[in-house]
This record gives structure tokens, sequence and C-alpha cells, in this order.
């Protein structure tokens, strides 16, 4: 069995060769939203045109480098030089790049939007000084973009698994604890709860087995940064799973993804390979006494499968609905096995905080929410993409100054936060910082980074009606008040949305949503009037207009209503239109 | 309790055992939270969120739902506050907004009776009348308890769900439905079944069937538990669906010896309309199967019996009871002694059991008597001994303790199906289950070993395994030193078992035989449970002796959760044993021929008694044919006379001089009969019966007569007084059984008093002594169990020239494997499937046929077409495995009066194989 300065000479051997070797190193952003801008095509183009052109280069699919808006964006590393970063790229594109940039050709038809390194290009501007790079502080995405994920060697000479070697040779299980406690790290699935000392509840449950189970059921609208880290960096990952194994006594992960998520199945499927055959995973870890095993457990298209106890319900191959807590995951998990869920972000900052130390972490954010926060932009927004910035950085200023703010010179008006089960928020939300707690404070949920932007041509109403529709469709419908309230709210915003509504209807709203909130199992019944309750709050006129005017101020509720229509359980021939034969 | 938790609910100091829950603890109490998906004996499910309760100290803040929250000592409970009742009448609100309320808000509610029928004031859908649960819902007693206003402005919905009515012997009504989930549940976690699901989510969720669209396929056992833990109108059996219970009455079922406790209820025109498993009795916990659920209609059938019947001129006409009871005296008098035999009846209660063989003994003067359904009386004698009494030894939810079983040869889920229920629930949680059976059953699906002997070689097989254990020293020696004797004379007989010759014997690889040895030495505690259905008469004794064997080996008995459970046929079986209504036992157990016991109960019954042993149930029809019976008292409900193991009784009966039929119904054998004397069933009878695990349970008469029918005790009674005869003078069933506790101390103590809180398992030696729920337990006994040696003999020897093959038929619940359909015939669903045939490779070379080619297995009663699979396990054996929802078809079907009771076991069945040609197979 190698061990771990082997492996490192080894990897940094071959990365010296890909970035200061005798040929130009081409990366392309395969992520979710390069393929679905076209960077496939984009790939095939350069291994065709290069092998054409009969240039000499190393193509590597890289995760997402952040900068979505950009895709497909092709980094080009000249031998020993910069690194040139060209975006929006066409398979058109492709041959001037090669000839350019790669080749000898003196054409210079396509120009790079940034270049990254030590050696300015001329005219060229340094990306680092843009400022959505600028104001990120990249820990858990720090490779994603820069190295090949199916490559564990490029993950090792960028300091991979420095840290579970660190952990197994220097320190005990209670340090690495203790560093995670020190670190300050709540966890980022949405709760906000410290990592290290959810670790601790599970080191006095008896074992084996115990497991560590990373939820990777990202199902928000919106939210790709635990796919975009599987993408881009899955070993950051399962170092992250190991160094909490090791720290909680437990021997077993599983990695819970969506089915049909293939771009993060796959590479971390890879990814574990790899590390198997490294002896990174299975019996005896570096030479070590440690051991621990890794496996992906795909789940069905269920939102509520995301929620941790439905999760294990879910891998035990059962039906994800929610059990009720206590008994909690540590004491009674999976298999009525102790074990601990954690969200994709929070293992994936374990390595760096365990190489760097807890303090490091500490030093970054907020004081009571340290570290970043993994911003995703959606909507309106000039530069929507995947953003890891400081905690406690103003909501504004992320927007305004990483996204650019609104384009089209539209007027900003509202902003979903928090996931579906989030709230819909007004402009009083931009001063606030990304922090669990000044959050709460305004009656909002930082969530787990996803953010929808609109401007003033988005109505408050449509949107609540989405988002209402979405945790309709998506209750599992074990308890009844999310069962029975997710439909009747649905039914009282599509009427409302439709101008239908009638007076006592936001009355309703607001007592259906209390005994959702006060009597729901789990946190999607509880959580689920959030963004209507907050969108009648912020967007009082919206509701207004709809219901007394019976006009839709922004027209958008005019379009017709493209959620599923079948929101209760009907006989096949039954028409939910018609108009019942009974009425009680 | 020291260890009890002290919390206050509601004002009231209240105890509970730690573990329970706050909901549970509280009804305990008395004191009533309402709640719809939680139900006692299941585990916590959360759902529902009806039960929600505030705590003011020492538990999680907010409206939590009490059924998940564990009792802690300190804890104070409100469940009454302001906050909470509002919340829990918002989610019955969202409730009733899906649910047809008619019955609650229409504004004749305060003029309505229960009965009564209104066909004007609510709509169409949606009237009390359409609900065949109207007064027996929770969810309307929830509503009414909480006094909500229904001024809800939610809109209501109504689902316009067709009814499922195609499955066998149940409805489902999804528009009734509240998805509570108590179906989904109880089918999983306590029958361990799993036929019902969720379907959907969120507002479509509802329940269905697993693996499609009927039940029949899902792998339903037709226990109804889901019915009868329904809250709603949603799951109900089809029989009686809309009629309305006027009574109320704890009885037995009279099915099997289980002895389930259920609630039959009766309407005003005097019928039985259904029978709810009694969630509180010891013997089935709430638990019922397809028999006593859905099969008890016999008792209001038409067809029953209500006059006396005797023969003139050929012909059977009606008269008095009177006449009839002279009559039948008057000849009986003249078939003194032996050439009189007497058939008792299974489901006769100890007290007619009783008096019939007091009856065939002091006034006829003969030990001929018997249970017709004692037919595999070698399981009982061994265990009295090489133990300590002839019956199981522990009782049957033991069994949920164990962490092994053994079961051979028995076909528990069909024909003792409440005893399955812990078993698969035991293994379901990490107990192992090994099944000797040559059949598959529905046991072998669940087991870890499942070894298919050589049929009849069953005895070495477990004499294999005896000697794996003695080689490899796996016993438990402090149980065999302290409790045991004769422990050398079975070491010393088991060189005979080399493990080579048993694996020759049984074609039971040797490592098998280790693995299974080992696996059961190595689990403890272990239990028990035989039926040798399949094995021949003279087989049984020594298989059950090597059975006990092996459980004393062990170290299995006298604990919890161990034991040995001998599985007969019949309702009353091992009452009618212990009170004596064989041909070789006296009540109490005591042989005819031991003069002792002759003369105490010559003194008590003031009559000589026979000394020589009587014919039993399978000597009797052979006497008859050759003229040694030449008059018979026959007691029965259209029984299966027919069965191989009795011979053909209603063939022997017609060369009866006299023949007396006490029975329910008229039949082959009431064609026959001299003298017909209408009986009464099990839900008209007041007496006890046994169960298998020695609980003495009190029945209580349902219904009323409805002709001359009674008892079987009064009428023999009555004869035997017309007979001259005393003793017979009993005033009710109480008083007949004061004289069984009398005559067999282990019932000295048990009184209809103490009967009335449930059964007693004997022995219980006086009133003022408890109960025995495990035999051979260690606390003061000293008796020493005595092991007994053993000898490998080659039974394995079917050599029949016209069928020379052994079929094993089998049936399971569900095969997954196997491709099926189900399509609709006439108004039920019915399976579809190509049955398969296991034949060895060997045999099937020598038939001339490959797997996959059809052929025709023929036995002298049938033929069936299957399809050829080449894996039996060994040469002479073939195997077919039928689906129990084909038996449920047609037992749903049948248009006999008492279906269940004519559920053919599984016997082994001498068959040829015959080839089809393939145009034939089409």
């Amino acid at each position: 069995m190698p061990d771990y300065s082997e492996l490192k000479t080894q990897a940094d051997e071959q990365w010296k060769q890909l970035v200061a070797g005798d040929r130009p190193w081409i990366r392309v952003g395969t992520g979710l939203c390069g393929q679905a801008s076209g960077a496939l095509d984009v790939l095939d183009a350069i291994s065709v045109e290069s092998e054409r052109l009969e240039v000499d280069i190393t193509l590597d699919e890289v995760g997402c480098l952040g900068m979505c808006y950009a895709e497909p964006l092709v980094d080009v590393q000249l031998p020993g030089g910069s690194r040139l970063f060209f975006k929006n790229v066409s398979p058109d594109d492709v041959p001037s790049i090669i000839e350019n940039y790669a080749g000898k050709g003196e054409l210079r038809a396509l120009e790079p939007f940034g270049y990254l390194g030590d050696t300015p290009i001329a005219g060229v501007t340094d990306i680092m000084t843009l400022p959505m790079m600028q104001l990120q502080e990249r820990i858990a995405l720090r490779n994603a973009g820069n190295i090949a994920p199916d490559d564990i060697y490029q993950y090792i000479a960028n300091d991979g698994y420095a840290g579970i070697n660190k952990a197994l040779f220097g320190m005990k299980p209670e340090d690495v604890i203790k560093d995670m406690i020190d670190s300050g790290l709540r966890g980022r699935g949405g709760a906000g709860f410290p990592t290290g000392v959810k670790w601790s509840f599970m080191v006095r449950s008896p074992g084996p087995p115990k497991y560590i189970l990373c939820n990777c059921e990202e199902g928000d609208p919106g939210a790709y940064n635990d796919k975009g880290i599987l993408e881009g960096d899955p070993h950051t990952l399962l170092e992250g799973m190991l160094l909490a194994g090791y720290a909680t006594g437990a021997t077993k992960g599983f990695v819970f993804i969506r089915h049909g998520h293939d771009g993060p199945i796959d590479r971390t499927q890879r990814a574990i390979e790899q590390a198997y055959e490294m002896g990174l995973l299975g019996e005896k870890i570096l030479g070590s006494d440690f051991s621990f095993d890794i496996e992906i457990s795909l789940t069905g298209d269920s939102y509520v499968a995301g929620e941790e106890t439905a999760l294990m319900d879910s891998i035990e191959g059962k039906r994800a609905m929610p059990r009720f807590k206590p008994p909690f995951p540590a004491a009674f998990g999976v298999w009525g096995k102790p074990s601990t869920v954690n969200n994709v972000k929070s293992l994936s900052y374990a390595p760096q905080i365990i190489s760097r130390g807890g303090a490091w972490f500490k030093s970054i954010g907020a004081e009571k929410c340290t570290g970043t926060a993994i911003i995703c932009l959606n909507g309106n927004v000039k530069y929507p993409g995947m953003y890891e910035v400081p905690m406690g950085m103003e909501m504004g200023r992320v927007i305004d100054e990483i996204g650019g703010g609104v384009p089209d010179g539209k007027e900003f008006k509202l902003l979903q936060l928090g996931g579906p089960l989030g709230h819909i928020l007004g402009p009083d939300i931009l001063p606030v910082g990304l922090d669990f707690d000044a959050m709460k404070g305004v009656g909002a949920m930082l969530g787990s980074g996803g953010v929808i932007i609109s401007n003033e041509d988005t109505c408050a109403v449509d949107l609540a009606r989405v988002l209402v529709a979405f945790c309709q469709y998506e209750s599992c419908g074990k308890c009844f008040p999310c069962r029975l309230g997710m439909t009747n709210l649905l039914e009282f915003v599509e009427r409302i949305a439709s101008y239908n509504g009638r007076p006592g209807d936001l009355e309703m709203i607001d007592r259906v949503g209390s005994t959702m909130a006060a009597g729901s199992l789990c946190f999607h019944g509880q959580l689920g009037v959030n963004p209507i309750k907050s969108a009648i709050q912020n967007f009082p006129e919206d509701f207004r207009v709809h219901l007394e005017e019976g006009r839709c101020p922004t027209g958008s509720c005019d379009r017709p209503v493209l959620v599923p229509r079948n929101t209760r359980a009907y006989a096949e021939d039954f028409q939910p239109g018609m108009v019942p034969l009974t009425v009680g | 309790m020291a260890d009890d938790v002290k919390l206050t609910i509601d004002g009231k100091e209240v105890t509970a055992t730690p573990g329970t829950n706050v909901l549970q603890a509280s009804m305990d109490a008395g004191l009533y939270i309402p709640y719809l998906c939680y139900y006692p004996g299941m585990k916590a499910f959360g759902a529902c969120r009806m039960c929600v309760v505030e705590f003011e100290e020492g538990g999680p803040p907010g409206q939590q739902a009490s059924c998940t929250i564990p009792v802690a000592d300190g804890m104070v409970v409100n469940t009454k506050s302001e906050d909470t009742t509002e919340l829990r009448k918002g989610i019955m609100d969202l409730l009733i907004s899906e649910h047809p309320h008619g019955c609650l808000n229409c504004h004749r509610i305060d003029l309505c009776g229960p009965a009564d029928i209104c066909l004007r004031h609510v709509s169409v859908n949606d009237r009390c009348v359409t609900c065949p649960k109207n007064e027996r819902c929770e969810l309307k007693d929830t509503v009414r308890y909480m006094e909500m206003d229904l001024d809800t402005t939610l809109t209501y919905n109504n689902r316009h769900i067709p009814l499922k009515v195609k499955d066998p012997m149940w409805e489902m009504d999804m528009n009734l439905c509240i998805v509570c989930a108590r179906c989904v549940r109880v089918c999983d976690e306590v029958r361990g079944d799993g036929a019902l699901a969720f379907t959907d989510r969120s507002g479509r969720s509802l329940i269905g069937t697993s693996n499609g669209t009927s039940l029949l396929e899902s792998g339903c056992e037709f226990c109804g538990a889901c019915i009868d833990v329904c809250p709603t109108g949603a799951l109900v059996e089809r029989d009686h669906k809309w009629d309305k219970a006027v009574k109320k009455i704890t009885s037995i079922c009279t099915h099997c010896p289980v002895g389930c406790q259920m609630t039959l209820e009766v309407d005003k025109r005097n019928r039985l309309i259904r029978a709810i498993p009694d969630r509180h009795a010891a013997a089935n916990q709430g638990q019922a199967c397809f028999k006593g659920k859905f099969g008890l209609e016999f008792v209001n059938s038409k067809d029953r019996l209500r006059k006396s019947l005797i023969k003139t001129d050929g012909e059977l006409a009606e008269t008095t009871a009177i006449a009839a009871l002279d009559h039948a005296a008057e000849r009986l008098s003249q078939y003194k002694g032996d050439q009189f035999a007497l058939l008792a009846s299974p489901r006769g209660t100890n007290e007619d059991n009783y008096i019939a063989q007091k009856f065939a003994r002091t006034v006829m003067g003969t030990n001929n008597v018997d249970v017709w359904s004692n037919t595999r009386p070698e399981l009982m004698p061994p265990l009295e001994e090489m133990l300590e009494a002839q019956a199981a030894t522990n009782p049957i939810w033991d069994l949920e303790g164990a962490k092994c079983f053994l079961v051979v040869s028995s076909n528990v889920t069909e024909e003792q199906n409440v005893v399955a229920v812990p078993i698969k629930k035991a293994v379901r949680n990490g107990a192992s289950l090994i099944v000797i059976d040559p059949r598959e059953t529905e046991l072998t699906r669940y087991a870890t070993r499942w070894l298919r002997p050589v049929p009849g070689s069953e005895t070495a097989l477990i004499g294999g395994m005896l000697r794996v254990i003695v080689d490899e020293s796996l016993g438990d020696h402090d149980f065999l030193g302290d409790r045991c004797e004769d422990t050398k004379l079975l070491r010393d007989s088991l060189w005979q078992f080399d493990l080579l010759k048993v694996s020759a014997l049984t074609s039971i690889p040797q490592a098998e035989i280790q693995e299974a040895a080992r696996l059961l030495a190595a689990s403890n505690p272990c239990a028990f449970i035989y039926a040798l259905e399949t094995l021949e008469p003279e087989q049984r004794d020594s298989c059950v002796r090597a059975i006990i064997n092996l459980a004393l080996i062990t170290g299995n008995v006298g604990r919890p959760s161990t034991g040995l459970y001998p599985l007969q046929n019949g309702a009353n079986i091992q009452g009618s044993r212990d009170i004596g209504c064989v041909p070789d036992l006296l009540p109490g157990y005591r042989a005819v021929y031991d003069d002792d016991a002759r003369a105490q109960l010559e003194t008590a019954w003031g009559n000589s008694l026979p000394s020589t042993p009587g014919l039993s149930v399978r000597e009797i029809a052979p006497a008859i044919q050759d003229g040694r019976v030449k008059a018979l008292l026959l007691v029965g409900d259209s029984p299966g006379f027919t069965s191989h193991e009795l011979g053909d009784l209603v063939e022997a009966a017609k060369n009866l001089e006299f023949l007396v039929v006490l029975g329910t119904f008229p039949g082959e054998l009431t064609d026959l009969a001299d003298v017909v004397i209408p009986t009464t069933t099990f839900a008209e009878k007041d007496g006890t019966y046994t169960n298998l695990e020695r609980r003495v349970q009190r029945l209580r008469p349902a219904l009323g007569p409805k002709g001359d029918e009674d008892t079987e005790w009064r009428i023999i009674s009555q004869i035997a007084k017309r007979l001259d005869a005393k003793g017979f003078d009993h005033q009710d069933s109480s008083t007949v059984f004061n004289e069984i506790t009398e005559a067999f101390g282990s019932y000295g103590g048990i009184t209809f008093d103490r009967l009335e809180s449930g059964g007693l398992q004997w022995p219980c030696l006086a009133t003022d002594m408890e109960d025995t729920p495990i035999l051979f337990a260690e606390e003061g006994n000293d008796y020493r169990a005595k092991l007994v040696k053993m000898e490998l003999v080659d039974t394995s020897s079917h050599n029949d020239a016209e069928y020379p093959y052994l079929l094993a038929k089998g049936r399971v619940l569900h095969q997954s494997d196997r491709p099926m359909e189900i399509s609709v015939l006439g108004k039920r669903n019915q399976i579809q499937r190509d049955e398969i045939v296991e034949i060895h490779a060997d045999d099937a070379a020598t038939i001339g046929v490959k797997a996959g080619e059809w052929v025709e297995v023929v036995s002298e009663r049938e033929r069936q077409r299957a399809v050829v699979s080449l894996s039996s396990p060994h040469p002479g054996l073939i195997a077919t495995t039928a689906l129990f929802g084909n038996l449920a078809s047609e037992l749903d079907a049948s248009k006999e009066p008492d279906p269940m009771a004519t559920v053919e076991g599984l016997p082994l069945v001498p068959v040829r194989v015959e080839k089809m040609d393939a145009e034939a197979a089409d």
C-alpha cells in the first residue's frame, strides 16, 4: 500500500507536466451548466480540431468554475504560463482557439475574456480583478473548474487527502472533532447546526456499524452547489466523509443522490473507484488502522427524500417518508444504527479545516457564522452562477457586485431565498448579511444557498403559486396537515391567481398555514406555508389587485397554469375542474 | 414497580412503564386523547397529528404528537390547551373536507338513530347510509368528541373513486380513506405480509395493493387485520357489510386450536354478522386468519339442521326432539359394549366432549370414543413421557422472542395461522428459521435454511443434527446435567447416525445438516414447532422423540421463547384430549388400563369402566366394515371424513346397524343416519375450549336457537338419562366444567368466574393459584426430563408401480419470480398463470421430458397440467407450489355451507407423470 508521501510525489510530478509541460492543457467545463449551454459539442470540436490541426494538447473535462453565465467556458493553460479563459464558446470558435493559443498561428479572431496566472497577458483582464472572482473566497469550491474530477492525482497534487493523512497519523478522533467545533462550521443543509457538535453526538453511540450519510438530494429549484461540488471535485467530499468517519467511529458512508443526475453520480462513482484503487478507501486506509467504505445510494424523484429521516428510509429501500424525531439519527439512524447526516458542502469544508486548522476557518466570514456561503444566483441577474463568498457579506453586494445587478435597466423587485420552503422577500433583505442568524432575525432563512432574483415583471402571486405547487407536489403524503394543507393552499393560491379569489381566502391561508406550521411532522409541512405567507406579507398590493381588481399587475398570471393539476386523489375519469356533485 | 415513570396528564398523576408513549399512558390511565393513525400494539407513526399535546414541563416545546413521545419522569402534559384544541380542529377541518361527512352535518342528525334510513336530506354520495361503518367510525367519534362546529369554508371534495369489489372477501372504498396507513402498517409490521402499500404521494396519496391491482397477487393472506384496524369505512368485510350490530359477545373461534378470542357481532335478525379478533386476548393478540375472519358465516346458513329427524321406511322425516331422543336411546340400549363407538367433534366444548366420553364409557361400556380430528395422536404422548405433559410447553406469543425456530412439516400459515404471526415477526427481526418440509409453504419463504428431505426421513435428519451437536459439543451441558437424565442413552444411540448415512437417506448434503445443527445450537432461545403433516403415522412417534431430544440437548425447554409446539387440527383437540375423549386415556391423561385411575373415577361416576383401549378414529371405519362396530354416535359439522387418514367413513357407515348423527348440517352421513339430532354451533354454545397452548377459554352464546338444536352435552345427557344412567343431571355447562375440574386436577383452579377476565393455562391447581404459562419451568421444578435413544431406520420406501412419485403440494402467499396475470372472471378477480412442476433431472430423463415441456401430473383423484422445471431436490419427489390467492378465490366462490372447514391440507400424494404432446398442451 502506498503511503501518502509517495502518492503526493507522483501527483506533483503529473501536475507539473500538466501546467508546465510541453503542451497546452485545455480544460472544458462540462458541469450541468456547461452541458446545458453546449459544452459537450465544444469538447468534441476541440478534440477533432486539435487532431486535424495536428496540435498536441491535453484535454480534460472539469466541473463548473462558478461563472455559469460564461459557459461553455474553455480554459487554456499555456505551457509554463498563464491560463486563458474563453467564454460562451461555440464549436465554431474552436479552430481559432486551437490555432492561436494552443498552436502557433497568428490569427486572433477570438478574444479571451480573462487570464489567470503570474504572467500577465497584454490586453487581457486578470480574472482575479473581476468582482465576481475578487469577492470570492473559494474553500469548498477551491478545485472546482481547476482540476479534472476524474483524476485523483490532480486532487492530490492540490493538497488533496492531506487532511485525512494529517488526521490519521497525527490526530485523535476527538482532535478532529475539536477542530471542527473550533472552526464554527455550521451545517450548510439549511438548518445551520454546528457540524462538529453533530459529529460529537455520534461518538458516544454504540457501534459498529455507524454510518455517515452525505445528503446530496439537492431538490431546491435554483440550487446546484452540492451537485457543483460533486461534478467539480468529488474527492473533496470523499475526504470529508473519511474525516467524519474517522472522527465519529463510523465505518461506512453513503452518498445519497437523486437518480438521473448522471454527471455528479458518474463522477462521484469514478472518484470512489479511484480512491479504492489508491487505498484511500476500504481496509486500513493509507496503512492506518482506520477502514471506511463509501457507496452511492440513489433515490427516486422525491424532494422530501432530502429530509434526513426520510433519506434514511429511502436508503433502507422504503418509501421516503420522514420519521418522527426523537429518536434522532445519531441514536437510531439507517437500519436503526447510529448515523450522521451531513450536507455535501458541510463535508467538503472538512478537509481544508483539518489541513489548515479550525482557527483559520473561523477567521473567515461572520462571527457566529464562520466560513463561506456558496450562493447560486439565478433569475434576473446579469451574471448567474455559483459563487463562494465569505459569510456575512450583504445580500445586496452579492447581487450587485458579483451578479452584476438586474440587467436590461429593469428594477429589482423581489428575491426568493431558502428554497421552495423559503420566503419571497422584498428589497428589505438587501442590506442583510449572509448569516443564518441575521436572516432569521428578519424572518428569512438562508437555506442551502439558492437565490432567485426577480425584476419588476414578476408577480408575487405567480411566483408564490409556482412554489406552493412545488411544495404540494413534493409532499410525501404521510402527515395529515401537510398532505391536506398544501393541497388546500395550492387551491387557494391558484384561485387567487386566476382572479377567482374569494373574500376570506387570505385568512384561510393563514389558518391552514398555522395548522401546518404547528402540526406537521417534518419541516416540509412546517415551512410549507412560508412562500405564500411571505408573499402576502411583503407584496400585499399584488394580492389586493388580484382579489379586488381581478387582474394581475404584471400580467404574468394571465398565462395558463403550468403546474400539475392533479393535486388530489380523484377517480381516473373524474375531472378536478368539474363542479363536485355534492357539497357537504 | 420501582422503575415506573410518574407523570401528570391534565392534572392527574399517571404511572407508566418506561418506553410507553404519552398517548398510550394516557389511555391506560383512562384519559382520552383523540387519535387516528395510532393503533394500540403497533409502533407509533405520527401522521395524523390529532394526538397533539403540550408539555408544561419535562417535554419538548410546542405541539407534539403524544404517540411519538416516550414518557419521562416529571412530565406535565396538557392535552386540552386552547392551542392544542385549535390545532386539532384545524387538522380535522382539512380532513373532513376530503371525507364524506353527511353523517355529521346533516340537519336531521339529532332526529336520526343508529340504524335509521333516510333517503332525503343529504346528497346522494354522501349519506350516512352509504357508509358501511356508520356509527362504527372512529373519525366520526373523534369529530363528535371534539365538539366541532363544522363551519369551515374549505371546499369539500369527493374523490369519486369506484369501489374495489373484485377481490375475495373484502371491499375497499377509497372515498372514505383518510390515509392513516394503519392497514399498511399492520400488514407489514404485525403480519409481515406487506400486501398493502401507499400509492402516489402528496394530496394524491392513497392506499393500494402491492404489485398491482388485486390482493390476489400481492401476498395477502386474507387475515382481515387491515379491516380490523381501519378507522373508517374504507376497508370492510363483504359479507354483512351494511348490517348493524345490536349485540356483541366475546367468544372463541372454532376453526383451529389457536383459540382466537373474537368479538362476535349479532344483528337484530339473530345473525352473526362480523367477528373481530380481540386485541387484549392472550392467545391471538388482536389477530385472526382467513378462516376466523371470513369463515364463520356457516352459523347463519339456511341449510342448518333445525329439527330432529328419524328414518322410517328408508326416509328421514321430521319429528320432535323427544321422539328422536327416545328412539335413539331405545336403539342404543341394544348396542352396549364394544359394538358401539362414539366420534365426537373437535368443535365440541370441553363440556360436550367430557359428557360424550363419560356416556361412552359409563353408559355404553366402551372406550371406543375419539374426536374425529384426532388423526395425529402420536404428536402428544412423548411430551409427557420425556417432559411433563401432553401439550405445548409455552404460550404462542412467546415465539415472538425466539432467536431460532425449527419447524418440521407444518403448514402453519394455513392450519394454525396465528402461530405463524409471531414467527414471521421474529424472523423479520433477525431470528433464524429452519424448516424441514418437502413442501414449499409460506414459512419456507422466510426460512434461513429450508431442508427438503426424502419424505419419511425427517427423523434421520434430526438425528443427524443431534449427532453434529453431540460431536461438536454444542449442547447445553448445564441444562443436561441439572434438568435431564438418560443423556447417555441418547448419546450412545447416536453412533448409528453417521452423517454419510444420514445424508444418503435424507438426500440432504452433509454440510447442510451440519450448518443447520450449528445454527440451531448457536441461537438461543429456540422454539420447536411440529405438525408432521407429511409423515406416515408410524413415522411420527420417533420423529417427535427426536425433536424433543433436540430441544433438550440444546437446553431449549422451560424458559420463555423456547419449547415445543405440537400442532394438531381441530379447535378443541387439546381440550378433548385433556378430558379423555380419546380411546386410550381417561380424563387427566390416565390410561384406561390404570386400575387406580379407573377405580377413582368409578367411585366418582358411580359406574364401572372398561379397561381395554378402544378404537381410535383411524380404526373405526375398518371396524365398521368388518362388523365389529355396529352402532355409531357421531357428532359433526359435515366433517371431511373422506380424507385418507380416516378411511372412507361414508362408505363404512352403510354397514352400520344404527347411526345417530348429532350435527349442524345435512350431509352424506346424515343421509345414512337413523336418527339425526340438530346441534348448536360454537356461536350458540356456552362452555370452554382449551387451545394448543393449554389455555382454557370461555365460549359465550352469541346467537339464540332457531329450532330444536341443542348443545351436544345436553343431548347426550338426555339419551343417557333415558338409559337410566346417573351423573347426567347437570344444570348448565359450568356444573359440567366443575365436574371436569374434579376429574382432571390441572383444571382444578379454573372456574367460569375466573375465565371471565381471560383464559387460564393449565396446570392451575387451585382457585387461589396462578396458571402456568410455561411448562417445565425452572422454578421449584425438580422433575427431570428424560432423553430417549434413537434408531436410524430407513423408512423412505414409497413403492407404487402405478403412482411411482410422491407429489409434495405446496402453497405460498406470493411468488414474485413467477409471472402471473389477474383477470376478471365473473364478478371476481382470478389469478391466471402457468403452474410449474419440479421434477428431478433423473426422473425427467426416465419420463422423457425436458425442462419447459408440459406434463400432466396424475393422482387417484385429480389431474394437473404443469410446466416441467428440473429443480426437485431428489429423485422420487416432485413438487408443485400453488398460490394462496387461488385458494382464497375458491373459498370465496364456494357454495359449501362451511367452506373453511373444507380446506384440504397439503398431504403428500402418490402420482405419476404423463407426457403431453405439444398439440394437447396448446
